[in-house]
Parts: C-alpha cells; sequence; structure tokens
C-alpha cells in the first residue's frame, strides 16, 4: 500500500506523474504510454468539431483504463474564453476540475498572468478544482492560491520544447511558499527533468510530448514513471548539501604520510 | 427549417430537439457540450430544448490535449 499519496481537492493520487494525450501518432499507442506511465490524471482538450472531419472519440479508452480526467482550456485567449471552455470542458465531461491555461501567443505559449488569475477566481467561486497553468512565478502562485485554486502548475520550460527546467530558482520558491501542491508542467523533455522536479519537492509533474515523441512511446513513458518515483524518493528521504571544496568519503589514512 | 452548426447550414426538422440533433449527426452524446447562440445548454436540458430557425449551434468535443 502506497502511503505516499498526493491528496488534490480531497482526490488521491498513487501516482504523481500527470500525463497528456497529445501528439501520440495513434490512440493504441496512447492508451499503451499512458497505461506504462501509471498516471491516474490525464489532460484532453475540447474542440469545436469540423462537421467534414470527426475526430476519433478519445474519451471511451480512456474511461475504460480507469483514468481520471482534466480538461484544459487550451485555445482560450483570455479570461472570458477560458470561462466559457471550462464551462463547455464541465458539460462535455462531467467533471468540475479544470485545467486554466491562456496562451494568446502561438510562437511561445507563454500563460498570461493578469487573464489566468482573473479567470481562476471566477472558475473557483463556481465550484471548480482549478488548476491553473503559469509562469514560475511565485507571487502569482501565492495570489492563485488565495484565489482558491486546488494546485498550481508552473512550467519548467515552453510547452512542447524538451528543454527541461529552465526555471529551477523560481520553482524552488513556490514549492518552498506553496500550501497546495506543486505539479511542474510543460517542457520536461527527459526523465531526468522529471526526477529533478522531484527531487526538488515538486508533488507531481505533467508530461505529453516527452512521451508522445519519443521513438517509443510506451518505453519512454515507463522511464519517466521510473524517474518520477525515483525524484520522490529522494526528496523524502533528504538529499545531502552542497559543497565548493571535496570532502572525503574515505578516511585520509596515516599511511599516507607514513614514512 | 434551417439552422447554423459550427458555421455549416444544414436543414432540420421542424420542432428538433438538441438530442434530436445529435442523433441525425451521427455525433457521440458522451464527450459533447452544445451552445445555442452562444448559451451553454445542459447535458439534462437536451432532450426538451427545441431548436428554431437559424438558431447558431455550436458543437464541441474532447479531443487529444496536453
Amino acid at each position: 500500500m502506497n502511503h505516499d499519496q498526493l491528496v488534490i481537492a480531497g482526490k488521491a493520487f498513487n501516482s504523481r506523474l500527470f500525463t497528456g494525450t497529445g501528439k501520440f501518432n495513434d490512440q493504441k499507442t496512447m492508451v499503451a504510454a499512458l497505461q506504462a506511465s501509471g498516471s491516474e490524471l490525464v489532460t484532453m482538450a475540447l474542440k469545436r468539431i469540423d462537421m467534414q472531419h470527426k475526430e476519433d472519440d478519445i474519451l471511451a479508452p480512456l474511461i475504460k483504463n480507469g483514468m481520471n480526467l482534466l480538461p484544459n482550456t487550451s485555445g482560450a485567449r483570455n479570461a472570458k474564453e477560458a470561462i466559457f471552455a471550462a464551462e463547455l470542458a464541465r458539460e462535455a465531461l462531467q467533471t468540475n476540475w479544470i485545467k486554466l491555461e491562456i496562451h494568446p501567443d502561438p510562437k511561445y505559449l507563454l500563460p498570461d498572468p493578469i487573464e489566468t488569475l482573473k479567470a481562476a477566481e471566477t472558475l473557483a467561486n463556481k465550484g471548480f478544482v482549478v488548476l491553473p497553468y503559469v509562469h514560475a512565478d511565485p507571487v502569482l502562485c501565492k495570489h492563485l492560491e488565495a484565489a482558491g485554486c486546488a494546485a498550481v502548475m508552473p512550467l519548467g520550460a515552453p510547452i512542447g520544447s524538451n528543454k527541461g527546467i529552465k526555471t529551477a530558482e523560481f520553482l524552488e520558491i513556490i514549492i518552498e511558499q506553496a500550501n497546495i501542491p506543486v505539479i511542474v508542467d510543460a517542457g520536461l523533455g527527459a526523465p531526468s527533468h522529471a526526477a529533478l522536479a522531484m527531487e526538488m519537492g515538486a508533488d507531481a509533474v505533467l508530461v505529453n510530448t516527452a512521451m508522445a515523441v519519443a521513438d517509443d512511446p510506451i518505453a519512454m513513458s515507463g522511464a519517466f514513471a521510473k524517474a518520477v518515483q525515483a525524484g520522490r524518493e529522494a526528496y523524502l528521504a533528504g538529499l545531502g548539501g552542497q559543497s565548493q571544496v571535496a570532502i572525503a568519503s574515505s578516511p585520509l589514512t596515516a599511511f599516507l604520510e607514513a614514512g | 427549417m434551417k439552422i447554423d452548426i459550427n458555421e455549416q447550414s444544414i436543414e432540420i426538422d421542424e420542432k428538433s430537439n438538441i438530442e434530436q440533433l445529435l442523433v441525425r449527426l451521427d455525433s457521440p452524446l458522451k464527450g459533447s457540450a452544445i451552445a445555442v447562440n452562444q448559451k451553454i445548454i445542459s447535458r439534462s436540458e437536451w432532450a426538451h430544448y427545441q431548436l428554431k430557425e437559424n438558431d447558431q449551434v455550436s458543437l464541441f468535443q474532447a479531443i487529444a490535449g496536453g
């Protein structure tokens, strides 16, 4: 039995690896990869469908595999659109959980802090479990916590960039100050990046692109699962401090000086 | 009568409701959300909500995403 559960808004998770469903080559690979990841919370998007080209039914296999769904508001460019998207997602998926993401600029997909805070306040008041995707901004994260968000999702690097954790110093401050779970989202391109986030004390990470675009997405998802677990165990074990100079691991024995 | 769905004009029977529209479009009821004239119509109202001539219907569906 796992005693190290993560609890968000009263829901307990055994896995601290959350996953996205985008960019996989096909649905069969996606489902197998998500299973290999051990993830219990998966993100998805909502789209106004093109009547000419209907999309695959993504929902059925996820529900069949017992995944909890975390719809996002991707595509929203301001608070008003995000609130509308959240309400649509609640209708479509019958969940009040929402990954709030508002990124007006398609080049870097960086989240808009002002619109995100506005939307978070409204959605929390409407009873949503709000998980906002934000820049690694400690002050903003405190505001979002005060607004009633269930967790914060600061970024490591731009979405899909696979660059790893470029915001480490600020993530550390966010983690130190937060009274709600901190989920490092976006930019994690290798299992070592995920392990680093967990060693720093993140409560969970969210990974999508790095799994989906790997040569072998299923094996990569398994590798991420191990890295997240190892990072978490290292954090709980308490990492040793760093030093500028060497500190001998073996006693410097007397024979070196013997003459 | 004529309605617009996702900016495409279609003919439907008079007094059709939302549920009948989705069946006609062969669209899954699960994972879908509907707005009529920018107002979200809750799933529990679909069977009763009668569409009117020139209604602007938006149909949304869950898709893969990160």
